[in-house]
């Protein structure tokens, strides 16, 4: 699976019907389950691993994984979003452990935690 | 009836990516008085191309280098065929678009005098990770009317003239139906034509995305507009796996190609060409030809990088292609002691690499009244890039706002647009316990292109034998689309988007099967033509899907 979303971590944006992961995905993958309060990766075989979810998740609770047929599990790439002053560092550990950080300029527009969308609320629900 | 939603715009953008948004603020800051509105499919904070980010500016005319040499450079890249007129409107704008982008806060590296830093010949480095929610955030603010979550599916007309477009809405399931003075078409090219390279949970981990699936082009077919070039497909080299580009690897830190026995193949067999600097599409075809006779695999010779140049190699990667940087950290992989292994990607159907896409004029109008392309959509203009998509979203707004001040107030026929609602819910309200579902047809789809129309399998080689086998079958899939079930708003825009690939696919064998010599290598690889025919055939494959059904071929000259 190439992203995780972690339900201990995932707090569902508190009561948000559509939370940023859930918004930023441009595959439309990411489902929130308003009984649970948790979202999670529904079509996890029509994900392009671009990482804007894990990168917007204010909660760090979406975990970067390589499709297992690709390496090893154990290596981790997490981002950290500097809210405040336009970076992103990129935490790195490889299969032996070590560690290595990037810190990359860039330039941080803030994501809501939840959107209106018209008709969004009586919304038909098709799901079988 | 689904829920109705009717909009009247001076100007509908459809696809709110690298183009669309360009475009909308082009318009909007000309015109402040006419309305604008985006039709996209995801949210353009994130959608397309450019969702994980980018790393360089691809096409850029650096100090010291001139447009004449620019078109120059691409024509010969394109192997001697391309629309100078349109290579070189985008060029002179390149500047223009990426100066405003900069001012809307993307970070753009540059040296102690302030001029950016060159990334190879035509390239600029930025820091991109947000370059798309830079993009959105100024369509946003310039005021342009935004729907996220609404997949178009058709063109409206009114005769032959364009008139909007209906979609429905992902959400709500709403159906929308938005006249237009003039429409801009801007939904990027089309993956997932072919069986991707890999499987299971990675199915999706392609190079171009693939979400883009071609609405465009489809919806184009379906109205009749004038195509170009499709056989000019897109076959990228990429790292093994996880298919990341390698100009952040061959530009960035000048690593060559070499095959399994340490040799520089593209400077001893394709010296002729230009050796590793070779025309894009030999760039794929050598290292094909490597592993095709037995001399793979292939790797961008990375040994001896400083410590220093494999950290910024990576550090590179971050804002474009992270998963480069996990999958060498999950396999053990230093570049600076192990080469890095490439592959060939499945192929792509995209104007902004190629030149496969809509047939416009020098101000980016289709051939349909009311109708203007932008980006990878659009034909004719190889290199394009980001940059190049910018400047065609910049002509394109120019040419709407133009056009639409002189066109007559839009009449849609009620009944067309009833006609387009059963179409677009048509899978929703099959309940057929043996329906085909979107991801059967599409393996169905991609089966036949895998294996007949030149797919990764045969090294990408095809015949018209094999182009006639595919044909035929393609024949079969209007009809199986009938079919066609889905169980959510969901799966119905995934039907959708194997019902627009069943559209592109079928123009593309016309395209292959029409131009009888070998181009571009591994693009298009005709072997029952080897040979590039510049007496022949240094000219424009076009086509036009009339309405019973039937593609006409025909040529334009250089
Ligand atoms: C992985 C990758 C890396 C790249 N790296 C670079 C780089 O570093 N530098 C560079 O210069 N170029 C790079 N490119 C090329 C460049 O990104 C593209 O050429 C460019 O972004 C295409 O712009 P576009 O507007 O045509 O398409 P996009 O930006 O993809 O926009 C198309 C939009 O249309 C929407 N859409 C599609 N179908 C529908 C529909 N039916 N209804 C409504 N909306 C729809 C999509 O959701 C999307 O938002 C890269 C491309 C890829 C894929
Ligand atoms: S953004 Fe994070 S915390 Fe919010 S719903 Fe998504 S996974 Fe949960
Ligand atoms: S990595 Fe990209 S495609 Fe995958 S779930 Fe996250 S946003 Fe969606």
């Amino acid at each position: 699976m190439p992203v995780w979303i972690d339900p201990d971590l995932c707090n569902g944006c508190h009561g948000s019907r559509q939370p940023p992961c859930l918004r930023m995905c441009p595959g439309d993958l990411i489902v929130k389950d308003q009984t649970a309060n948790k979202a999670y990766l529904k079509y996890p075989e029509d994900c392009w691993d671009c990482l804007p979810c894990v990168k917007v998740c204010p909660e760090e609770a979406i975990e970067f994984h390589l499709s297992y047929q690709f390496g090893a599990k154990g290596a981790k790439l997490i981002p950290h979003v500097h809210r405040t002053n336009d970076t992103i560092t990129w935490e790195l550990i490889d299969i032996h452990g070590a560690k290595e950080t990037f810190t990359v300029p860039t330039k941080l527009i803030p994501v809501a935690i939840d959107e209106k969308i018209e008709e969004a609320e009586q919304a038909i629900d098709f799901s079988i | 009836m689904a829920e109705q939603k009717v909009i009247h715009t001076d100007i509908l953008i459809i696809g709110g990516g690298t183009a669309g948004c360009m475009a909308a603020v082009e318009a909007k800051e000309r015109s402040p008085k006419s309305s604008v509105t985006i039709l996209e499919k995801a949210h353009v904070d994130r959608s397309g191309c450019l969702a994980g980010g980018m790393n360089a500016i691809n096409a850029y005319i650096n100090k010291g280098e001139t447009v004449d040499r620019f078109v120059d450079y691409v024509r010969s890249d394109a192997c001697g065929l391309i629309r100078e007129d349109l290579v070189r409107t985008m060029a002179e704008l390149f500047e223009y678009g990426v100066k405003r982008v900069e001012k809307w806060g993307l970070p753009i590296l540059c040296d102690e005098k302030g001029d950016y830093i060159p990334r190879g010949r035509w390239n600029i480095k930025i820091n991109g990770e947000s370059l798309k929610p830079i993009l959105a955030r100024a369509a946003r603010s310039a005021g342009a009317q935004i729907y996220n979550w609404i997949v178009v599916t058709n063109l409206l007309m009114d005769q032959d003239r364009v008139v909007g477009a209906v979609g429905f809405s992902l959400r709500s399931g709403a159906l929308y139906v938005v006249q237009a003075k003039a429409t801009i078409v801007a939904t990027g090219g089309a993956a997932g034509l072919y069986r991707p390279n890999n499987v299971g949970d990675a199915s999706h981990k392609t190079w171009y995305s693939p979400y883009n699936t071609g609405a465009g082009f489809a919806m184009g077919i379906r109205a009749g507009a004038e195509m170009t070039s499709f056989e000019m497909r897109y076959v990228a080299l990429r790292t093994k796996d996880t298919i990341a580009p390698t100009g952040t690897i061959a530009l960035g830190v000048s690593a060559p190609q070499i095959n399994a026995k340490g040799e520089r193949f593209m400077a001893t067999r394709y010296a002729d060409i230009g050796g590793d600097g070779a025309p894009t599409p030999y760039r794929t075809y050598g290292p094909l030809m490597e592993m095709k006779e037995g001399r793979g695999p292939v790797y961008l010779d990375t040994r001896g990088l400083s410590a220093e140049q494999t950290r910024a190699l990576r550090a590179a990667y971050l804002d474009m292609y992270p998963s480069m940087v996990l999958y060498w950290a999950a396999n053990g992989i230093d570049p600076a002691k192990v080469p890095i292994e490439v592959q060939t990607t499945e192929p792509y159907i995209v104007g902004g690499h190629c030149q496969s896409g809509y047939w416009v004029d020098v101000n980016r109008k289709t051939t349909l009244e009311g109708l203007y392309a932008a980006g990878d959509v659009s034909g004719g203009a190889p290199y394009k890039f980001v940059s190049g998509c910018w400047a065609e979203g910049v002509m394109a707004a120019r040419a709407a706002l133009d056009g639409m001040a002189q066109s007559p107030l839009p009449h849609v026929p009620e009944s067309q647009i009833r006609l387009e609602e059963e179409r677009a819910f048509a899978p929703l309200k099959r309940h057929l316990r043996h329906g085909v579902t979107p991801p059967d047809l599409e393996a169905r789809l991609q089966k036949i292109m895998e294996q007949y129309a030149g797919g990764a399998s045969t090294y990408y080689e095809m015949n018209e034998e094999m182009l006639g086998i595919a044909r035929t079958h393609l024949a079969q899939l209007p009809t199986e689309c009938e079919y066609l079930v889905a169980s959510d708003l969901h799966q119905l825009m995934k039907a959708h988007e194997v019902i627009d690939r069943v559209d592109v696919a079928q123009v593309l064998v016309e395209h292959l099967s029409f131009r009888k010599e070998t181009r571009w290598p591994s693009y298009q690889t005709r072997v029952d033509y080897p040979k590039r025919d510049d007496a022949n055939w240094l000219k424009f494959v076009n086509s036009r899907r009339d309405k019973s059904g039937t593609i006409e071929m025909f040529t334009r000259p250089y």
